[in-house]
């Protein structure tokens, strides 16, 4: 772990579900020692999300869920009802860096761990406050899931086929990953400002804000123009063709991008110049958007006698952007994400041997970062109370007993 | 003015359209020093893409281009030409972090690999951004937004709630530019955890940024269930497991997400009848017959506009939220209470309301300090007065068109 980007560096974490843990799983995997505090009274939802046949459904050990979001992170138990696992927690943000949390709901504030108190007794403190639409304002205390948030910044609306209604976007928490990215992006640049400043800071960071970023162009077209957009599927304002089409296979597809008429020529040409391609309905960009249904049908009777990758590789042969559309099983065979090393694997107490998505980031070298086992609940209490507080052995098992660390 | 939590990091942007761009946005906003390098005469291609006031194209009006660049210089430069990569040189020499978004072999060709500049700057941090990485065997593979939507398995995941006909409709990228932006975020993580690199050991690096991993990261709770449960979602219905589904309503659609939520919900919709039967008490059993389950809270939401179940669910604090359009979102109120949406004046496209931080700091406040840049704007500043250049020599590059 020498030399990570965030060596030295521990953050108290109070993050629960998504977007919390995975921030925190970017700067664990970086280097950062991050202790997650959690509790058996309250788990956090995702511990028994996606459970492996085999096990039992409420082992909160083996959420497979959990663990693509959780690893490189230590695990305590704190009942933050009793007043000695809040002193408890303070005296561990003592020697912390950064806070964070993802509570719906001012909770720490509650626990006497707001960024006020802490301040006080660690003043370099970088407070890191994550929720749907921010700490302040009429919304503040709405519950808030990627889902809702797409909805509310009118993403789902956008979401969909031409001609067809609003959709959910994907099926993985796509806000709660901006979220994520923003927070671990805004932490670091609070960190870099604190190593020349020496002064910490707190960040309050609305999903909905980092997400209405990703929908900038929208937002300007509505102030220049009233323009509300519209569901334009896989299509593109000047690209055509531009799509996503059938291949050989039950439920195989291949999205084609052309950009241009030097690469339709050459898309022409890769497919074998059949006669249709002649007529004056497609001879540039604009005829060929007039007549986009029927060109869609026409490439995929191409496309339809091929597979994925073999239409992938024809076109990028040939200068066109092309890509086998994937579902989550084909992905883990993709030469390309093999090749890479994109997975990566543990050996799991509970779970077994287990493969899960790696960071796109990597470390200098060889050394991808730091991918240690998702923890089991408390794994790390002797550590934390023990080595890093200095309590012994009797006080942690007092402590245990009375149900503060628990 | 207070200073921004980068201030004093020096950023050269070699990049085209978004990944890049929102990457470089991001540390600018927070008080990097971002140069923007554009070709001589178009310049970087957002500035063709819209949206344009009065729907007219003018490459210093374009909404996407003028979003993605505050608080930028803007400087043209012909990196094709011998001199032009001079100049590209001088530049590294002043800059802590590159990014850039170009082919692979494209970079290689104008000289500009990592291997060839950290020889100029040992202490260089480049990040490049491309659709599928600088290694494998895709390494010089095309990409854009659509393609690294469906190589990621992003695409196939959406529409969230299944298809009813597969054979008629195909996976699907996600809304407007997701994937640039995603994948220009996550240019911005990587380089950030860099710079403190820099900061603690001096040592620079190379960041490769593949947009293909970017979003497959994304997918990553789905990836897990497929390779330790045996779990996959298919295309048709039934892939939502526990929450976020959307129903129909008086005056369109409202998104509910049930998980924990169901007692508030029922109590919500006033306790019908059904949701007292055992196979929907029990959340296995309804996890089971969530299509049944969902049309039934249907019958219900039909019966209500959109407004009415927004102010019902905050009532109750069940999540839930109407489908919006951008017009929605840029007239909300707690946005509005937030001071989220900023006002920019741009000396050629007017004043016009931008999103603004997407994180709040307190001791270093994200800024907009000035907006988007002309195209070259800052040529005299910078080729003067950083690099030095004379007034004969910038009329001479000027004329060679190499800057």
């Amino acid at each position: 772990m020498q030399r990570l980007p965030l060596a030295g560096i521990r953050i108290m974490d109070f993050g629960q579900m998504w977007a919390g843990p995975h921030l925190t799983q970017w700067l664990a995997v970086m280097g950062a020692e991050v202790i997650k505090v959690e509790t058996r009274l309250r788990l956090d939802f995702m511990r028994m999300i996606g459970v492996p046949p085999g096990i039992e459904r409420d082992n909160f050990n083996a959420g497979t869920g959990f663990a693509s979001i959780n690893y490189g992170k230590k695990s305590i138990t704190l009942n933050m009802n009793q007043p000695m696992s809040r002193e408890l927690a303070r005296e561990l943000i003592k020697i912390c860096d950064v806070v964070t949390e993802n509570f719906s709901g001012h909770i720490l504030e509650r626990w006497g761990l707001g960024y006020e108190e802490l301040k006080k007794i660690k003043t370099d403190i970088i407070y890191y406050t994550g929720s749907g639409y921010g700490r302040n304002g009429p919304h503040q205390d709405r519950p808030a899931y990627a889902e809702i948030i797409e909805a509310y910044d009118g993403s789902t609306y956008l979401n969909g086929y031409p001609g067809g209604g609003p959709a959910t976007v994907g099926v993985s928490p796509w806000t709660d990953a901006t979220q994520a990215m923003h927070g671990a992006f805004a932490i670091m640049a609070a960190l870099y400002q604190r190593n020349r400043s020496g002064e910490g800071q707190y960040i309050d960071a609305a999903m909905i804000e980092g997400s209405a970023n990703f929908l900038g162009e929208m937002v300007m077209g509505y102030a220049m123009n009233g323009d509300l957009g519209e569901r334009m599927g896989n299509r593109h304002k000047t690209m055509v063709p531009h799509g996503c089409y059938r291949c050989k296979g039950n439920d195989e597809w291949v999205a084609i991008a052309v950009n241009g008429q030097a690469e339709w020529k050459a898309f022409v040409k890769t497919i074998g110049s059949p006669a249709w391609t002649q007529r004056k309905d497609f001879s540039n960009q604009a005829n060929r958007r007039q007549n986009q249904d029927e060109l869609d049908r026409l490439i995929e009777e191409w496309t339809r006698q091929r597979n994925q990758y073999e239409v992938m590789e024809l076109l990028q042969k040939a200068g066109v952007a092309a890509g086998a559309s994937l579902n989550v099983r084909d992905i883990v065979d993709d030469p390309q994400i093999k090749a890479r090393r994109f997975f990566v694997e543990m050996e799991h107490p509970v779970i077994g041997n287990i493969t899960l998505a790696g960071l796109p980031w990597r470390a200098k070298g060889r050394k991808k970062g730091n991918y240690s086992c998702p923890p089991l609940l408390g794994e790390h209490n002797d550590y934390v109370f023990g080595e890093l507080l200095g309590l012994s052995k009797e006080e942690i098992n007092r402590l245990k007993e009375e149900k503060v660390i628990y | 003015m207070a200073k921004g939590a980068l201030s004093g990091l020096k950023v050269l942007e070699f990049s085209d359209f978004i990944s890049g761009s929102y990457c470089t946005k991001l540390m600018a906003d927070l008080g990097a020093d971002v140069i923007k390098i554009e070709k001589p005469g178009p310049g970087d291609s957002a500035r063709s893409w819209g949206p344009f006031p009065g729907d007219k194209p003018h490459p210093e009006k374009s909404g996407l281009f003028l979003f993605l660049n505050t608080n930028k210089s803007s400087i043209t430069l012909d990196v094709k030409s011998e001199p032009g990569r001079g100049v590209f040189n001088r530049l590294i020499e002043w800059a802590d972090v590159l990014i850039e978004n170009y082919p692979r072999r494209y970079m290689v060709k104008l000289g500009l690999s990592y291997h060839k500049l950290k020889k100029i700057k040992p202490s260089l941090i480049m990040t490049s951004i491309t659709p599928f990485g600088h290694t494998g065997p895709y390494k010089d593979f095309k990409g854009c937004d659509l393609i690294s939507s469906h190589t990621s398995s992003e695409a196939f995941g959406n529409p969230a709630e299944g298809v009813h006909d597969m054979e008629s409709y195909s996976p699907l990228k996600g809304p407007v530019h997701a994937a640039d932006f995603m994948t220009g975020l996550t240019a911005a993580a990587s380089t950030i955890s860099a710079v403190l690199s820099l900061q603690r050991y001096n040592s620079g690096r190379h960041i490769d940024i593949s947009a293909q991993e970017a979003l497959a990261s994304v997918t990553r709770q789905e990836l897990a269930f497929c390779l330790c449960e045996g779990l996959y979602p298919t295309r048709q219905m039934g892939r939502k497991r526990v929450g976020g589904f959307l129903y129909p309503c008086k005056d369109g659609y409202v998104c509910i997400w049930i998980g924990p939520h169901w007692q508030k919900l029922v109590t919500m919709m006033g306790n019908p009848d059904w949701t007292q039967a055992e196979l929907f008490k029990n959340p296995a059993t309804r996890a089971e017959h969530q299509d049944d389950c969902n049309k039934l809270i249907e019958l219900w939401t039909r019966e209500y506009t959109m407004a009415e179940i927004d102010r019902l669910g905050m009532e109750y604090d069940v999540p839930l939220a109407p489908v919006r359009t951008v017009k929605e979102l840029v007239n909300d109120e707690q946005l509005a209470y937030r001071s989220f949406f900023v006002e920019i004046d741009h000396p050629v496209a007017g004043r016009c309301k931008y999103p603004g931080a997407p994180y709040k700091l307190s001791g270093t406040p994200w800024e907009i300090k000035r907006p988007a840049p002309l195209l070259g704007e800052q040529n005299t500043e910078i080729y003067g007065r950083l690099l030095g250049y004379n007034r004969r020599e910038l009329a001479k590059m000027k004329q060679a068109g190499i800057i």
